[in-house]
Parts: C-alpha cells; structure tokens; sequence
C-alpha cells in the first residue's frame, strides 16, 4: 500500500507541478490541433487494445469497459 | 391615512434617489488603449473616441472564431454608418495563418495584429474569441467570451442600444 | 495617422462583386429566423479498420470493424460499433514437451501428436461478435457525459455490459477530471461442458457459469505549457465469477525425471482485482508530435506489469500525411499460481495453470504508421505495420527434470497489419 502511495505520488508530480498557471488562451494554437490528444486514433487504439490484452495479463488503463472476450 | 402618506414619501425618496443610485453602482471603467499595426497602417483606439468600437480578439486556429466572423461582417455592414467600428485583434503567432485566413474569409472590417498578446493580456482575454464593446466615451460596457449564435441577438442589442446614444 | 473604418470606403476586399455577395448574405441571415442560424448541420462519419494478426506458427486473427456515427452539431454525438472476431491456429495448450513423440489429447477428446521437445499445442477456431454503442454529450462549456453498452457473442462466451463517464473541465480548460466506471455481466459455456478444475477433466457439467467484471476510473489531464499535456489514469477492475481458461492444462510429471505422464484441467481463483496506473504525454515539438506514456499494473493474483509505450508523429509536408514510427516495451511478472507443471507425488495446489500468458513475460514492438488522403478524397486513410516479439521465462517455477533442459517460453514472432479509412458526409 506505502509502495502504491509512492509510486502514485511521483506518477502525480508533474500534473501537480506548475500550480495553478494556465496557458493563456491565445497561446493555445498548438493545442487546438487534431493531433494534440491523449487517443487520437481511437480504432486503432481499441484494435491495439484488444491484440495486447489477448497476449498478455494485463488490462486497459484508459477505458471503463470491460472488453468482454474470453481471452484472458 | 399616516400610513400612505409615510409610504408615499418614501416611493418619493426613492425615485429620486434611484438615477444617484443607478449611476454609482454603474460607471463603466475606460476600456484599455492600444496602438495596433493594421495591413496598412495603425489603428488607435483613442482616435476612435465618439465611435461605438467592437473588439473581438480571434486567431485562425481558432474554431469558434471563423464562425463569428460572417456575424461580425453583418454587424459592420448594418451599424456602421450610424457610428460602429469593427476592430478583430489577431492573435496568431504565423502571420502567415492570419493571412491565409483573411484571404479566404475578406471580411470588410478592420484588422489588426497583436502577436505578442500585450493588448489580449490588457483586456484579460480569457478565451477564444473574446469580444469586447466599447461605448462613445470610451468605456468598457459588455464582454462576451467565446462565440455561440444562440448569443448573438442579444448581443446585437446592445450594439444597437450603444449606437442610438 | 490613418484610419480605415469598416463602413465603406476602401474596402480591403477589394472587388465590389464579392461586396455585393457579402451584402446579399447578410440580408439573407437577417431574413433567416434565430433558431435556423443558430444549429450546425448534423453530419455523420463512417471509420473503417480492419487488422490481420498473424502468430508465427500459431494463431491467425482477422478482425474487420465498422462504427457509423452521427455527429451533432453542439458536439454530441451518437455512433454504433460492429466487430467480427475470425480466430484460428493453434496456442500452448499448457502441457509439458518430452523428450519424445507425445500423443495427446486435446480438449476437444481428438488425438493428436506432437514433436519432441516442442511445446504441445492445441487447435482452435472461433469467431466472435461484438456490437457497441456511445452516447456523447457536452453539457454547457465545462461538462460532457459519455455512456456505452457493449454485447458480444462467440461459440463459448456471451458478454453484456455498460459504461459511463463524466469530464469535467477547471482553470479555463487546463485540467480535465475525469471519473468513469462500467459493468459487465459475461457467461462463459465451454464447449464440450465445464471440467472441474485440476482433475483429469472427463469430468464436465454442462452449465453457464457467471462472471461479473465492475471497473472504476479516476483521471487526471493537465496543459503544462503551449506545447505539453499530460495525464494521469487510475482503473480499478473486480472480477468475479468463472475466472479459469477451460481448455488449458497442466502436466503432471514424474517427481524426478520431469517427464510428463498426466493432464490436469487449469484452476483459477474465482476473484480477481487489477489495478493499473498510466501516465500519458503529449508533447509537440517544431512539426512533430511525441507521444509517451507508462502503465503499471498489478493484480491479486499476484502479477505485476511494466509497460512503456512511444510514438513519434512525423507530419510530412502534406495536410493530414504522416508518418508515426512506434516502439513498445513490456514486462510482466507470473501469477503467484503459475507452474510450469505439476509433480505427480505432491497433493496439488488449490490453484494452478500453466498458461504462459500469466508467466513471466517480455514483449517488445516496432511498428510504423503511415497517414494519408488521396488528392480531394474526404476518405482519411491509415496503414500501420507491427511486429512484436513475445518470450518468457525458459525456465519457470515448476520445472522438474528434463524440462529444466528445455526452452519452455521459446520466443514467438507476430507480424500485425491494420489499414483504416475514415470518412464524413
């Protein structure tokens, strides 16, 4: 539980980090691009997904569905 | 009989009190200077004092901000010989974007650039676009962030409460 | 000091043809009544993907998905999944290699053989059906909801669930929280009957047995600077209900010889709880776009997991061309009741497999993908190319004899191909 602890606080430092600046809003054209996404090709995301969660013991990270195949 | 006349009275009072009352609570602060390149020259906004002045601050990579240019060109169109100036602050760090914009969407307004921000930070622009309308004495009278059609009527009238003053 | 004023005079549009259309559609928005102007016309998009996966010498996967959504103009929208599963070949049974020719029988009651000294495999075939839809909608500037249900169906599995989540926006859009959570209500029905678990497996009943999954998600995504967003990413899963695989085995093996001489059906706990912690980076250098992100996994069952995950997004010179090599990392450690096999002289455990997807493992990918349109086509296209190379533990826990002599995890070569298209009208 400590070791969870830790680890989630050095996860967390660098959203933490920076306080409560902000980007100002002109500043955000890099931002407003397509591109600039934390899943920016979801099919190919979900289709990456499935292939590694059907090889190894692990699961998502980034979604609350449960996948639903019996391959793990 | 003591009573209406008591509350007489004080309807009284308060009438006349009101415009004193109105006029504290109301006085609009002086809307920032600024002294902005246009494509051609400077536009100044001291010199546009008597006018009732737009401000928008919009930038090419903004979404919001290509659909109110169409409803700032019918705002300029509409108002502008009885006293309205349009002025859109560009934003863009790439002139080169602003340009292409402005090629593709020719709005019949002015057009000046603020790369650096200074004037956005001045105004406390805090999303994109950010209009702003500026009366005849030079005061800061209503702000809008962001642009939504639905918003648009009502922020018409106000113009055009502005212009007929 | 000049000054230009927007009502006449020189225009800077310059011919007085584009004035007068400007002009007409200005009177035409007056003449429009407020509701018409004010919605965005509906549109709808169709993404098409389809990957081939193929494992060298063992399972092949062709996986073809169609989603058709409805895009709103506010920004809700509304869309619909269909993907169909074809999977054959053949998979490590979990039974043990022997010096010699082995005859074994698979789960389905056929005999097969099987080389010396080669990791005895097991034949399938199956094709899954999996239907999906979302329901997305911002509410105001700062809130959005999605919600999903999910059903799928192959020969031994049926699945049915839900999903939903919930964005919230603070600090003029700079932090987005997140918070989400899902329910699956899944059946698995073996073929041929459920085996009890560690026993010889003749025994079978035939019944559907449950398992319940409920997921829960937290995260946390921030703008750092003008060109940097990270995220942090906290899901909790329970399982419960039928857990095992019902088809794996495990080898019993004489005590000193580590020759196997009997089978015994795979047994798994019947809860299971996996949490996982990922933290994403996007960062846009001059042109290109970096993307990054580490998760770290661990479960009740004992396994922990590393994975490592880049992708540089090269943009060419054309709108929407791009090229996006991609490297993978992965490590994972094995269930506390993972065996290599079992020793026929000592009472079994209460669990075990010898699945090697719960061993210790390492994966590593290259790939690459390529991003295009074709001249004025609306159709966005992808095509990505993967390899990945998967080894274990030549020597797990649990080898006896002459398995020590073997390579139980030899390395396992899988090539993938996804092309995709993507459309609006």
């Amino acid at each position: 539980m400590k070791r969870v602890l830790r680890l989630s606080l050095a996860l967390a430092l660098p959203l933490l980090a920076g306080g409560c600046a902000t980007v100002r809003p002109w500043d955000r054209d890099l931002l407003a691009e397509k591109e600039m996404s934390f899943n920016p090709c979801p099919m190919l995301h979900a289709i990456d997904e499935h292939v590694y969660f059907s090889k190894e013991a692990s699961m998502g990270g980034q979604d609350a569905s449960g996948g639903g195949c019996g391959c793990n | 009989m003591s009573g209406k006349v008591v509350s007489t009275g004080v309807l009284l009072l308060l009438s006349l009190a009101a415009p004193a009352l109105r006029g504290a609570a109301a006085d609009p602060p002086l809307a920032a200077p600024f002294d902005l390149p246009t494509s051609t020259g400077h536009v100044v906004l001291d010199s546009l004092r008597t006018k009732v002045v737009l401000v928008d601050f919009w930038a090419s990579w903004c979404a919001p901000c290509r659909q109110s240019f169409p409803w700032m060109s019918t705002m300029a169109e509409r108002y502008g010989p009885r006293g309205l100036v349009v002025v859109a602050i560009n934003l863009d760090k790439q002139r080169w974007q602003a340009e292409r914009f402005l090629r593709e969407l020719a709005p019949p307004f002015l057009v000046a650039f603020d790369p650096a921000g200074k004037t956005a930070t001045a105004f406390d622009v805090r999303a994109m676009p950010s209009s702003y309308l500026i009366n005849r004495s030079g005061q800061l009278v209503f702000a809008h962030r962001g642009f939504d059609p639905k918003d648009t009527n009502a922020f018409e009238s106000r113009i055009a409460e502005e212009v007929l003053k | 000091m000049q000054l230009e004023t927007s009502s006449g005079g020189a225009a800077p549009t310059g011919s007085p043809a584009l004035r007068d259309r400007l002009h007409k559609a200005a009177i035409a928005l007056l003449l429009l009544p407020a509701t018409a102007r004010a919605e965005s016309t509906p549109a709808n998009q169709v993404d098409f993907t389809a990957l081939y996966y193929g494992e060298q010498g063992r399972t092949q996967v062709y996986e073809p998905v169609v989603r058709v959504t409805r895009l709103f103009g506010d920004g809700q929208f509304l869309s619909a999944q269909l993907a169909v599963d074809v999977i054959t070949g053949a998979s490590p049974s979990g039974a043990l290699p022997t010096g010699t020719v082995q005859t074994i029988t698979s789960a389905s009651g056929r005999l097969r053989t099987v080389p010396a000294g080669a990791i005895p495999t097991a034949n399938f075939q199956d094709r899954r059906f999996a239907l999906d839809g979302d329901w997305h909608r911002p509410w105001g500037k700062l809130f959005s909801t999605t919600i999903g249900v999910h059903a799928s169906r192959e020969r031994d599995y049926q699945s049915l669930g839900v999903n939903g989540k919930i964005t919230a926006d603070l600090l003029q859009h700079s932090i987005t929280l997140t918070a989400g959570g899902g329910y699956s209500d899944d059946s698995v029905f073996p073929l041929g009957g459920t085996p009890i678990g560690l026993s010889d497996g003749t025994a079978v009943s035939d019944q559907k047995n449950p398992k319940r999954v409920s997921v829960l998600l937290f995260g946390v995504s921030r703008v750092l600077t003008r060109r940097w967003m990270m995220s942090l990413d906290a899901t909790r899963t329970a399982e419960r209900g039928y857990l095992t695989e019902p088809y794996k085995v495990i080898s019993l093996m004489e005590p000193f010889s580590g020759v196997p001489i009997a089978q015994v059906t795979d047994k798994r706990p019947s809860t299971r709880t996996r949490n996982s912690a990922l933290l994403s980076s996007v960062y846009h250098l001059a042109n290109d776009i970096a993307y990054t992100s580490y998760r770290y996994y661990w479960d009740t069952w004992g396994i922990q997991s590393s994975t490592l995950d880049v992708r540089y997004r090269h943009r060419l010179a054309s709108d929407d061309w791009y090229l996006e090599p991609h490297l993978r990392f992965y490590r994972q450690s094995a269930a506390d009741f993972f065996t290599a096999g079992l020793s026929s002289a000592l009472a079994p455990p209460d669990f075990a497999t010898s699945d090697y997807r719960l061993g210790q493992l390492a994966t590593m990918t290259l790939g690459t993908t390529f991003g295009f349109r074709l001249g004025a086509s609306p159709a966005l296209w992808t095509v990505r190319a993967e390899y990945i190379r998967q080894a274990g533990d030549s020597s797990p826990p649990g080898a006896l004899g002459v398995q020590r002599t073997f390579d139980l995890s030899p390395p396992i070569n899988t090539f993938t191909m996804v092309i995709g298209t993507s459309f609006k009208f």
